[in-house]
């Protein structure tokens, strides 16, 4: 690859190095497994760099290099056997939503919600991860995740409502038990 | 929730719709109390799930480590130019860090404004009603909104560009975030109602990093928070001042 190449993908790789470890820590819950990770994606994508459309969405493109280093690593391939059965049983409309009580959102520190984006499942995780953290649109999540649109939007609905659910629950046991206190 | 534009309402949070279809949902919330409740409470949400979500930074050996993997036949010598950058980054970061943490302890209320104003520059959607014109952001905020303000009116030759605004909630009070360009720089004004009629108001205080100010105008709370300089953050707050003087 030519030295003006490698700027090129400089340009365009550097500045999504924060949010490739972010991703990757969420997905594999370990720094430095993810600090491997997002190296390993870089040295792979640098050597396709080359065959890479310069139409093509380049985050979609290394957000997917990223994912599928992940799944064929160890803590990938434990995470995977997952994916199917969290699929079962799925009916939950898109627009199914109840409203939660906001005051409730509002009030949640970042710890609880954390831990309710932890809880999900590997599918739903990695879909809010990236259009609600990372700001894509569906389109560009199904790219990355090699899914069609109205999986991304189902899946984002779902993992929504459990994050909603979870933080809802959390934070009413916590009033529950400070107005008894 | 009967309401039929309910669907096109969760596609409107997340910015899926045409320009066109985006603006007519944003009419719909004008006059139906149900859907914007459910607007107001995913944005919220949104907002939650990704200030909370931003967790983890590269740390500065994976920047020089990805470096080194796109230029590897350059000398080893300029590595250290970029840990010596790395270091100074970390080190403005701290510093930054122990700055811009101070408010937290005097004025919560502060900090909380200040944090929204970088959620707001990190975002790549920075306001939920885009546009340069009073006369569509202020109405945005009817039936979301306990109160009204008034925008000041900007010539030609105003250095300053009204970009849009966003709902907000402070201390569990919700207010408007209007947010101004002033060139490179972004304003954010926050209004909230005042809870305490006697007029309060600070100067600019450049001790915490970002330029912040805040006065009290026919029972609304303004704050400024901008890191454009001290001359421009007065300017700004002197045209609202004139605009709302009752």
């Amino acid at each position: 690859m030519s030295g003006l190449q490698n700027k090129d993908f400089e340009k365009l790789a550097v500045p999504l190095l924060d949010s490739l470890y972010n991703f990757a820590c969420w997905l594999s819950g370990d720094a430095d497994e993810a600090r491997d990770l997002v190296q390993e994606s870089v040295v792979k994508a640098l050597k396709g760099f080359g065959s890479f459309q310069p139409r093509t969405n380049f985050r979609a493109w290394i957000f997917r290099i990223l994912r599928n280093t992940f799944l064929t690593s160890k803590t990938g391939l434990e995470r995977r056997n997952t994916i199917q059965e969290d699929e079962e049983g799925f009916e939950d409309s898109v627009v199914s939503q109840e409203t939660p009580e906001l005051a409730l959102i509002r009030q949640a520190d970042h710890d609880l919600v954390q831990a309710a984006i932890g809880k999900l499942s590997a599918s739903f995780q990695e879909v809010l991860l990236l259009a609600d953290i990372e700001e894509m649109k569906y389109q560009e999540v199904a790219e990355t995740l090699s899914i069609p649109i109205g999986t991304v939007m189902s899946r984002l609905a779902r993992a929504r409502k459990q994050v909603r659910n979870h933080i809802v629950q959390a934070a009413s046991a916590k009033k529950t038990v400070g107005a008894k206190s | 929730m009967n309401c039929e534009w309910r669907e096109r309402a969760d596609l409107y949070v997340d910015n899926e719709l045409e320009p066109a279809a985006q603006q007519e949902v944003a009419q719909h919330l004008l006059t139906c109390g149900e859907c914007a409740a459910v607007v107001m409470e995913q944005q919220e949400f949104k907002k939650t799930v990704r200030m909370a979500g931003k967790r983890f930074s590269a740390p500065p050996e994976l920047y020089a480590a990805v470096r080194k993997e796109i230029h590897p036949r350059e000398s080893v010598s300029p590595w250290w130019k970029w840990g010596l950058a790395a270091a100074c980054v970390a080190l403005f970061a701290a510093l930054t860090f122990s700055l811009y943490t101070r408010p937290r302890e005097n004025n919560p209320i502060l900090a909380q404004l200040v944090d929204e104003h970088v959620s707001m520059l990190a975002s790549e959607h920075p306001v939920d009603v885009i546009s340069s014109d009073k006369h569509t952001v202020k109405p945005w905020y009817q039936g979301k909104l306990a109160f009204t303000f008034d925008p000041p009116e900007l010539d030609k030759n105003s250095p300053f560009t009204l970009i849009g605004g966003n709902l907000v909630y402070a201390q569990g009070t919700p207010g408007a975030e209007l947010v101004y360009q002033v060139r490179q720089h972004k304003i954010s004004i926050f209004i909230f109602k005042s809870s305490n009629a006697k007029d309060q108001s600070s100067g600019p205080d450049r001790a915490l990093s970002f330029t912040m100010k805040s006065w009290t105008e026919g029972g609304l709370h303004y704050y400024l928070v901008t890191d454009a300089t001290k001359e421009d953050a007065d300017h700004l707050a002197a045209l609202f001042q004139d605009a709302n003087r009752s």
